[in-house]
């Protein structure tokens, strides 16, 4: 038998399930696998072995009682840092959140523990999102299993090489702007961010609150569908959830038109393009129809994101004020003039530039000029992906456009590193469900293929996830590590 | 463009503190950036484009109803009267 | 003296709520140890979001009907960002009338007497702040303010005017008005500590505004007012040029004083509030809220007049004291006499309630209820007391809680019908007023100082209308 820290989701609930092997020792596996190989990856930021432990204990007993256990039973999933747990310390990998303790769970976490899921940590992020490779963490940058000296994507990179080398079963990420997929591109896992409102945002720490999701990050697409299932649904707590219903592995769809964003294609390195070609080849291969289109406004996409982004990060960040829930800071200093500003200064300076630039967006006398425009960018690029969705079902193309990088080698230069979201804010901007699923490698570095569906169509993402599942075999867990 | 003096206003409507590296150093980060969104501005205003908004349903929004909490203290650094400290206004 | 024009913003709290605008924790915060009426959604705790209350939205559109204002189909908040330590979240979620979105009510129209209407700008929805107690003790808290939340995400209606007010004396009337409408449609409570704040802009004709923030009762904004047009007629007499500012009203000193202008000078940064959709009302929402909106003041008051023939005098002195003219129902109902139970009410029961209660609850509190108003009308239109001796009925019944029919059977009160008993009374009266007599001969006034000494005579037990005709034959017999 394989390692039990390389099980998929479902094969860790029938093996608990058939009594092949108990939660106890699973959770144990899995904390053992943390304790080998986190020193590498620094994929945690807090691990919570003993409560991991004592919720496994549970799971045996009920089994031994022959009471229901829930559908995810034993499951262990590692939570982005920046998701609410309730008596395990949520940062935001900030310094202004260090030592803050959740009074409650997110709803996604409540949803996880009904089912039987066991909470075994939290992961590494770029300081409350802001990042693309995790290196804006204010503790330590994670790194890439496939590679230790690359970058395992961000924000969510931590979820991203957690699950990839096998630190938990499966994942919860964030994507604001795609990061759940670009760290599932980049570590060969799969990454989905779901319909705008498909997941509740209760407890879910606010970057850009009209953008972002928490979706999961999964060895396959059976586990992604088996997370989504249960953290799906209409929220009383969120205002902007909605309801949908669950997920089929097995749905009676058919052959699905698929449509390739053709400059998304032109603005990837060469490897990328060619491995996203052959995949669409595939797709063929098992009857979809494949075609070309193009998108108009896709130039505008990344400066509306960019400028929506900063103007929320820069209102939801404003509560960080230190008064509830912060560090000791001495009695003499609390001065109204120079308060604020001196315990807000603990932010690292990716957090301080979206502040400012979300500031100067919404100031007065630019308002209309950034913020509007690109509400209104939004809109007509909204209208234009649902035109599309008329006539295609789904629209691919590479998740990012290039493969994943050395640490520090684009730190230095903030703005290059937005560029590499220019293909996974699309999704954000729609409030359209989009999926990150691994198609191959160049040179060791994995390459995913993000696929995007109308509002609400999951079902498509997945039934053409798993049709190339079964097509081309692509590895998930990397050998060295 | 960002100066510096416009920096030190977005900075004291954020109530962020910048050290001196950082005030040489922010103003061309931003403005690269500023420079990217300012593509923006050739798109037309067109007043037909409403913004993309979600909506909801009056039907479905919350009950007065009060939920008393289970007495736990959600906020740990209270003083011993109950209060929280704050900056005071002169 | 030059045009003044005068504006106000009002916040009232929707006090009729049980829980806060985006969040279940109580909206009546009084009284309660700090920051013990507070959850992870009004303490602004990371990761929450806003769940609004729908009746808050039903309250405010009411609000705004009463204030002839338009109710859009659609609704939508607004974050205003400032940082301050009363403010969890260091936004507030309001409302804000742009890009073809409005507040909950825009453009309304209110009618202040017959010749004068105020322009209601809006009218919109949004939290309350936390609260900031200073300590004033110890070397430790110096710099530091305590803060408690308890208040902070309670229901606030603003409601802006147009600056359509030229007098101070304007300004109150409308006040009194606008509490009375209030307090009808069952939205606040206007006499509850800080359910009612008032910030009002003043400018000479000319001249620049003025801002005067911090009035925390209705009772101190016409004085703040007055301070301020005195303030800035003197400037202009002496051509002192007015500044564009924001003043504070100190209510134990009376003055407004200048504030720092830094920390006024915001920069709020208004957008969409994401956390919360646009909200559908419908087409059918007003229409359907009208059909169970509270009665408001003046449609009361055409009732009054219409249906229970009050005159408009007597409709006033009701309806301007909601709970009198709720009790006043509340007889009408036992018993349908409207006028004898309004004057009963007015001029006996109200004159006996201003000595004896301070009150502003008095009407729950007392032991005269409406059964008895209604039985002791029922006695003077059966003619079985006089209006004098129900006077006497209600001192006896409001210390006992009896009702008039036993108050009546134990005092023996009952009205003196009987002629023979009445001469008698009228004879002594003559014989004690020789003068009066004499007059009353030439001057028919006079016929009721003689009317009211038999009345006197008799304790207040002789039917007056009796006594006066029998009266009147004396005169005439010892006449000839």
């Amino acid at each position: 038998m394989a390692h039990l820290h390389d099980l998929l989701a479902y094969e860790v609930v029938e093996g608990i399930k058939g009594q092949q092997f108990t939660a106890e020792q699973y959770v144990g596996s899995m904390i053992k696998r943390i304790e080998d190989v986190d020193s590498k990856l620094r994929s945690f930021i807090t691990v919570d072995s003993e409560g991991a432990l004592s919720s496994a204990k549970i799971i045996d007993r009920k089994i031994k009682e022959k009471v229901d256990i829930g559908t995810l039973a034993g499951v262990t999933i590692g939570i982005k840092d920046n998701i609410s747990t309730k008596g395990i310390r949520t940062t935001c990998a900030s310094k202004i959140l260090e030592d803050y303790v959740p009074s409650y769970d997110a709803t996604v976490i409540r949803k996880l523990k009904e089912n039987g899921a066991i909470i075994l940590g939290k992961l590494n992020l770029d300081e409350f999102g802001m990042g693309s490779t995790t290196e804006y963490s204010s503790f330590y940058s994670t790194h890439n299993p496939w590679n230790l000296d690359y970058v395992p994507g961000g924000s969510s990179g931590g979820s991203g090489a957690a699950v990839a080398a096998g630190e938990c079963t499966v994942s919860l990420g964030s994507d604001t702007g795609g990061s759940i997929r670009c760290p599932a591109s980049f570590c060969s896992v799969v990454g989905l961010k779901p319909t705008y409102g498909r997941v509740s945002r209760y407890g879910l720490i606010s970057y850009a609150n009209s953008l972002e999701q928490i979706g999961p990050i999964c060895r396959s697409v059976k586990d992604a569908v088996m997370i989504m299932n249960i953290i799906s649904g209409k929220d009383i707590m969120d205002n902007t959830s909605i309801q949908s219903t669950p997920i089929a592995i097995k749905s009676k769809l058919g052959k699905l038109n698929i449509a390739i964003i053709k400059e998304l294609i032109n603005g990837s390195d060469h490897d990328v393009t060619r491995t996203v070609y052959s995949a669409s080849e595939k797709f063929k291969d098992i009857g979809y129809s494949c075609e070309e289109v193009s998108i108009k406004n896709l130039d505008y996409a990344l400066p509306s994101y960019y400028t929506l982004a900063s103007a929320e990060a820069s209102s939801n960040l404003a509560r960080y004020d230190n008064i509830r829930y912060g560090f000791d800071f001495p009695i003499e200093e609390y001065k109204w003039d120079t308060y604020f500003s001196n315990v807000r200064k603990n932010f690292g300076q990716e957090v301080k530039r979206r502040i400012l630039i979300g500031s100067y967006v919404l100031s007065s006398g630019y308002y209309s000029k950034y913020y509007l425009k690109a509400r209104m960018l939004r809109s007509l690029l909204k209208l234009e992906l649902l035109k599309l969705f008329n006539k295609y079902d789904l629209l691919i193309g590479p998740t990012m456009p290039i493969l994943p990088f050395k640490i520090g080698e684009k730190i230095d230069d903030p703005f290059k590193m937005y560029l590499v979201d220019v293909n996974t804010v699309l999704a954000n901007l729609a409030g359209i469900p989009a999926i990150s699923i691994p198609v191959g490698f160049s040179n060791g570095l994995p390459i995913g293929l993000q696929i995007m569906a109308a509002p609400c169509q999951e079902q498509k993402l997945v039934d053409a996830s798993l049709a190339l599942e079964d097509t081309i075999d692509i590895q998930r867990r990397p050998k060295s590590i | 463009m960002i100066s510096i003096e416009e920096l030190k206003y977005l900075a004291e409507i954020s109530k962020i503190d910048l050290t001196d590296d950082e005030i040489n150093r922010f103003p061309p980060q931003l403005n690269k950036t500023i420079e990217y969104i300012d593509i923006l501005e050739e798109l037309a205003s067109d007043e037909s484009i409403t913004m993309d908004l979600h909506e909801i349903n009056f039907d479905e929004l919350r009950d007065d109803v009060v939920k008393k909490s289970d007495g736990q203290p959600i906020i740990k650094n209270l003083t011993e009267e109950g209060f929280l400290r704050g900056p005071k206004m002169k | 003296m030059n045009l003044v024009m005068i504006g106000l913003e009002i916040h009232a709290q929707i006090t009729a709520l049980k829980s806060k605008l985006f969040c279940s924790c109580y909206g009546n915060y009084r009284d309660l140890r700090p920051n013990t009426n507070i959850c992870e959604i009004c303490s602004g705790l990371p990761g929450t979001l806003p769940i609004i209350n729908k009746k808050a939205i039903e309250y405010a559109t009411m609000t705004s009907v009463a204030l002839g204002c338009k109710v859009p189909d659609k609704i939508m908040f607004y974050r205003k960002n400032y940082f301050y330590p009363d403010l969890p979240k260091n936004f507030q979620i309001t409302q804000y009338n742009v890009y073809g979105f409005s507040s909950i009510g825009a453009d309304g129209l209110f009618e202040l007497d017959d010749s004068k209407k105020i322009r209601i700008t809006r009218v919109q929805l949004e939290e309350d702040p936390g609260r900031i107690a200073y300590s004033e003790e110890g070397m430790n808290v110096r710099n530091s303010a305590l803060v408690d939340y308890n208040r902070a995400g309670a229901a606030l209606i603003e409601i802006v005017t147009e600056p359509d007010f030229n007098d101070p004396k304007e300004v109150r009337v409308f006040l009194n008005k606008l509490s009375l409408m209030l307090e009808h449609i069952g939205v606040c409570d206007t006499l509850l500590e800080g359910a009612v704040r008032c910030d009002v802009n003043v400018s000479m004709k000319g001249g620049n505004k003025v801002e005067i923030k911090n009035i925390n009762s209705f009772k101190e904004v016409e004085k703040a007012i007055n301070y301020e047009v005195t303030r800035q007629t003197s400037m202009y007499n002496r051509n002192l040029k007015i500044e564009y500012e924001t003043r504070h009203w100190d209510d134990r000193k009376k003055i407004t004083f200048k504030a720092r202008s830094k920390e006024e000078e915001h920069d709020y940064r208004y957008f969409p509030e994401p956390d919360i959709p646009v909200i559908v009302l419908g087409n059918n929402f007003v229409s359907t809220l009208k059909g169970y909106m509270p009665e408001l003041p003046n449609e009361r008051f055409n009732r009054y007049v219409s249906k229970y023939k009050l005159t408009e005098h007597t409709s006033n002195i009701l309806i301007n004291d909601k709970k009198l003219a709720d009790f006043f129902e509340s007889c009408v109902k036992i018993y349908f006499s409207p006028v004898e139970i309004a004057n009963v009410l007015i001029t006996d029961l109200k004159s006996f309630i201003d000595n004896n209660s301070e009150s502003t609850d008095y009407l729950s509190n007392m032991k005269v209820k409406p059964e008895h108003i209604a039985e002791l009308v029922k006695l003077i239109e059966g003619n079985m007391i006089s209006r004098l001796t129900a006077k006497d009925f209600l001192i006896k019944i409001a210390e006992s809680g009896v009702s008039p029919s036993e108050v009546l059977n134990s005092t023996n009160s009952f009205k003196i019908v009987d002629e023979k008993t009445l001469k008698e009374a009228i004879d002594t009266v003559f014989d004690n007023e020789a003068s009066a007599v004499n007059d009353a001969r030439n001057n028919p006034e006079a016929i009721n100082y003689l009317l009211g000494k038999v009345m006197k005579f008799t304790k207040g037990r002789a039917d007056p209308k009796i006594a006066a005709s029998l009266i009147n034959i004396k005169l005439r017999q010892s006449e000839n």
